[in-house]
């Protein structure tokens, strides 16, 4: 039986006369890795921006976990549980790795604060906040930076901190969006696999222009071509659908 | 007179201000539009235009006028292209906050050289013989130099709309609002335009400010008589446009004489009104087009946090002295009869207390609040007038003044903290002239007086201590009331620093800074930014309240002044000043402004000037503020040798990098 941890019906995006977004349905099963790809002006961005919250759609929905989330904003999304990393690393620079961290545990926290611990007690006396910080950290490998500045970290311990703060979030989720923009190949490598290594036990959705990146890795894979849903399936499947080739590739028969 | 006539007369009034708003606001808008910046200075220009015109008109007779009409925005507009290339300038790129600071501090220093070159009091400047006279149309008399200001000022509209959009300096100075970098690729000498645009800008202020001191008078004070409307206007009209300028120009020159004949009770509130109103439901102003030029701007608010030398625990000893020293002040100045530095102190921790709130905002949630005077006022109205009505307790009158404030900033920050940057500014400084303008409206306010004569019982259900009462013989002096309220103003401000730095410290204010850092982040790992800013913009208004409230509270009286936006200008010098994001650098801001205050105006005459002047090179050269200093000066490569070394292992890598110059000197 089929278990959609997130669900789209008919989402359609309107800007002005432009129809970026046009009745994309889609259904991403819990566990799997799934791709979203499509050309420049497919409406990948703004189909990520509908799922995270930044945007909100004209007409149609978005359900995740079995919950209507359609008109929630995002932190509200991201409290449910769907987490996003994001293309240029965005990480809080003047503070410590462990801050970063620590801010995502804290938010993500059981029960949140009460009043008197959310304005009164220290920030760094709450040991289930602490531990939840250190296995991320431990499990991102930057148990041994935590005291150091987010802004002298090297490029990739940056990576290394963006997936952190997601994996601290504590998403069912995470939508991940071109993580691996302007990468050289090793860089691109290094940052599936650090993916691969910390969040595997998540639902993704990875949204991305790189086909042959995208072929690698998903489970599933939709492919968008001006707003719609193009095709649906295994990478297999939709390497070989023509339409896909058809859109994809400019028309070059195989 | 027939009604008609009468309306007719009371529309042309309006378009006569309205007019001279639209010069205003064109200069304001396009400075803001194509630089952004928020020119706090274009009152003074204003000002600056109408006495040039006024110096060349009088010795040169009949012609006068029409050579000052000239020659008089030339030079205003020499004297703002003087100002970009030597100040302005050098602040672009960084966060909008610094030109309001860099202009604040401009217009004290053009204001004071205006009065010290042609005094304080207003002088008549009067219109050419030949336009001095009445001329009937529509059925009525009316002045043609009445008329003449509709014409030329429409003509010089017209003219400027014509430069923006018909000229090739127009399409590059309006490229260049879209992107700066986009226009210099193209080889464009963009600075040079910035340059002619700001003098452009200050030529049209000039303009506006000799038709006006022809229609009323020339005095010191015209510039800070116009600087707010005209940023309603620009406000209302839609940042950086054109067409909002000249609408809302000529709509709140009508509103303004309409409301003064036929509803007094709504002058000087109505605008302020109307601004809210269309903010609220139109944040982007009648004509903007979007969020626009005042939300790309890619700098950053600068704070004073990380910049110190000094560890930690010098720096709790140096608070633990501070603390100390002020503890024992009023005891030796009985002893030695210096009790004017108490009063002294007395402002420097009220101001302390103020500043402390901004910062918890400005500093940690990032929100430029230009109207916090507002929360100042309020607390010290609310605190007066409970003493006066409710309990003579002052601990009540407190609680009032703070649950007051708090409440209003809940109201304030609901409807503005979803709007973002400089409308927030915007909208709070419209608030604070909206109160300001309506304690003198009303008889329980005290109008224009005020309220005074309130004394405080310091205790509760009549347990306490009455200053008035109280004398305690302490070796060779006695100890009286005065020195009561200054412990108790003493506990309470270092009360409210542990308070604040409490907060900070909690998830609470961890999260503030973590939206200081980064908004979308923040909101993206689950924090509701909005609602937290909204909660900081609530502690702080709080916090204003309480300094507001307890200097009313200790001095015994409240009077509109307490929410002139004076107050809200030097609240952020000091802020800044001190350094920002650390909560104990604006206290030490507010001591030396209040400290540098009081003795530049006891020894000089133009200390407004000297002040003026301080900020100036201050938010050039030092925008982290005082706490960044030790700092600043440990980098330095001239100090490098000589005091690096000391500092070399908290410096860390900085230090290590000798400047072969320096080495050859020694």
């Amino acid at each position: 039986m089929s278990d959609p941890i997130l669900r789209t019906e008919n989402l359609t995006k309107e800007f002005g006369k432009l129809v970026a977004v046009d009745d994309v349905t889609l259904d991403v099963e819990r566990g799997e890795f799934r791709s979203l790809i499509g050309p420049n002006g497919a409406g990948k961005t703004t189909t990520f921006n509908l799922l995270t919250g930044a945007l909100r759609p004209t007409r149609g929905t978005v359900t995740f976990n079995g919950e209507n989330v359609t008109a929630l904003p995002p932190h509200e999304r991201v409290r449910r549980g769907l987490g996003r990393s994001f293309q240029i690393t965005n990480v809080f620079s003047g503070l410590t790795v462990r801050e970063n961290v620590r801010l995502a545990a804290q938010a993500a926290r059981e029960g949140g604060f009460t009043p008197v611990e959310e304005y009164l007690r220290r920030s760094d006396a709450f040991d289930d906040v602490n531990e939840h910080t250190d296995r991320v950290l431990d499990r991102s490998g930057l148990l041994g930076r935590g005291d150091e500045p987010a802004d002298v970290l090297a490029y990739g311990d940056k990576r290394r901190l963006e997936i952190a703060i997601v994996l601290a979030t504590d998403p069912d989720m995470v939508l991940l969006d071109e993580p691996t923009a302007g990468m050289s190949a090793e860089e691109t490598r290094a940052t599936m696999d650090l993916i691969d290594e910390v969040l595997s036990d998540r639902t993704l959705l990875l949204i991305e222009h790189d086909i042959d990146l995208v072929m690698r890795v998903s489970d599933r894979i939709t492919v968008l071509h001006r707003g719609e849903v193009l095709a649906e399936g295994t990478p297999e499947a939709v390497s070989e659908d023509p339409e896909v080739r058809e859109a994809y590739f400019g028309g070059v028969e195989a | 007179m027939s009604v008609a006539s009468a309306v007719a007369e009371q529309v042309l009034n309006g378009l006569v201000v309205g007019m001279v708003y639209v010069l205003l606001a064109a200069g304001l808008s396009i400075i803001f539009g194509v630089m952004d910046v928020i020119n706090f200075a274009h009152g003074e220009l204003f000002a600056l235009g109408a006495y040039f015109a006024f110096a060349i008109a009088g010795p040169l007779g009949g012609a006068g006028f029409w050579v000052a009409l000239v020659v008089a925005p030339l030079l205003v507009g020499v004297v703002g292209m003087g100002i970009e290339r030597l100040t302005v300038k050098r602040l672009y790129g960084r966060d909008p906050l610094y030109h309001i600071l860099l202009t604040f501090g401009l217009v004290l220093i053009i204001n004071d050289l205006i009065t010290s070159v042609w005094g304080k009091s207003a002088q008549p400047f009067p219109v050419p013989s030949v336009l001095d006279q009445p001329v009937a149309l529509f059925g009525f008399n009316y002045s043609l130099y009445n008329y003449g200001i509709i014409v030329f000022g429409s003509a010089l509209a017209l003219g400027t709309w014509l430069l923006l959009n018909r000229t090739r300096f127009g399409m590059i100075i309006r490229a260049g609002s879209e992107d700066r970098e986009m226009v210099r690729t193209l080889g464009i000498d963009i600075d040079r335009y910035y340059t002619l645009t700001f003098g452009f800008g200050a030529a049209l202020a000039g303009v506006a400010g000799i038709v006006l001191g022809a229609y009323q008078n020339v005095s010191p004070t015209m510039g800070s008589s116009v600087i707010i409307p005209a940023f309603v206007i620009v406000v209302l009209g839609g940042l950086g446009s054109f067409r909002g300028a000249v609408v809302g120009g000529l709509f709140v020159g009508l509103v303004q004489t309409f409301a003064r004949t036929y509803a007094p009770f709504l002058e000087g509130l109505i605008v302020f009104l109307l601004m809210i109103a269309v903010l609220v439901v139109k944040p982007t102003g009648l004509f903007g087009t979007s969020v626009g030029a005042g939300d790309h701007h890619d700098g950053a608010l600068l704070h004073g946090s990380g910049g110190g030398v000094l560890s930690a625990e010098t720096r709790a000893k140096l608070g633990y002295a501070g603390v100390g020293a002020l503890l024992v002040v009023p005891l030796l100045a009985e002893v030695t009869g210096v009790t004017y530095s108490v009063t002294l102190l007395e402002d420097i921790l009220i101001w302390a207390l103020f500043a402390l709130s901004l910062d918890l905002v400005l500093g940690y949630a990032g929100l430029v609040s230009l109207g916090h005077t507002l929360f100042y006022g309020v607390g010290a109205y609310a605190s007066v007038l409970t003493l006066m009505h409710v309990s003579p307790s002052v601990f009540v009158a407190l609680v009032v003044a703070v649950a007051v404030c708090a409440a209003i900033a809940w109201g304030v920050g609901y409807l503005s903290i979803r709007v973002s940057g400089v409308f927030f500014a915007m909208i709070t400084l419209g608030f604070a002239e909206l109160f300001y303008n309506a304690v003198f409206k009303f008889d329980f306010t005290g109008g224009s007086d005020g309220l005074f004569g309130v004394d405080a019982f310091y205790g509760l259900a009549g347990l306490g201590i009455d200053p008035g009462e109280f004398a305690v013989p302490l070796g060779p002096v006695v100890l009286d009331g005065g020195v009561v309220q200054y412990y108790f103003l003493l506990a309470v401000v270092v009360g409210s620093y542990l308070l604040a730095r409490r907060l900070i410290r909690a998830p609470f204010g961890s999260v503030l800074q973590s939206i200081r850092e980064s908004e979308e982040r923040a909101s993206f790992i689950g924090y509701d930014v909005t609602a937290y800013k909204r909660r900081a913009f609530v502690v702080s208004g709080g916090l204003a309240g309480l300094a507001g409230g307890l200097f009313a509270a200790n001095n015994g009286y409240v009077a509109p002044s307490f929410l002139h936006w004076i107050n809200s200008g030097e609240v952020i010098v000091m802020t800044v000043l001190g350094g920002m994001g650390t909560l104990y650098g604006p206290m030490l801001g507010a001591g030396v402004f209040v400290a540098a205050e009081d003795v530049l105006s006891s020894y000089i005459d133009q200390w407004q000037l000297a002040i003026g002047v301080l900020f100036v090179l201050f938010v050039i050269f030092v925008p982290r503020g005082l706490v960044s200093l030790p700092r600043t000066v440990a980098d330095h490569p001239l100090f490098e040798s000589a005091v690096g070394d000391r500092f070399r292992d908290r410096v860390g890598e900085q230090a290590g990098v000798t400047d072969p110059e320096v080495d050859r000197h020694e």
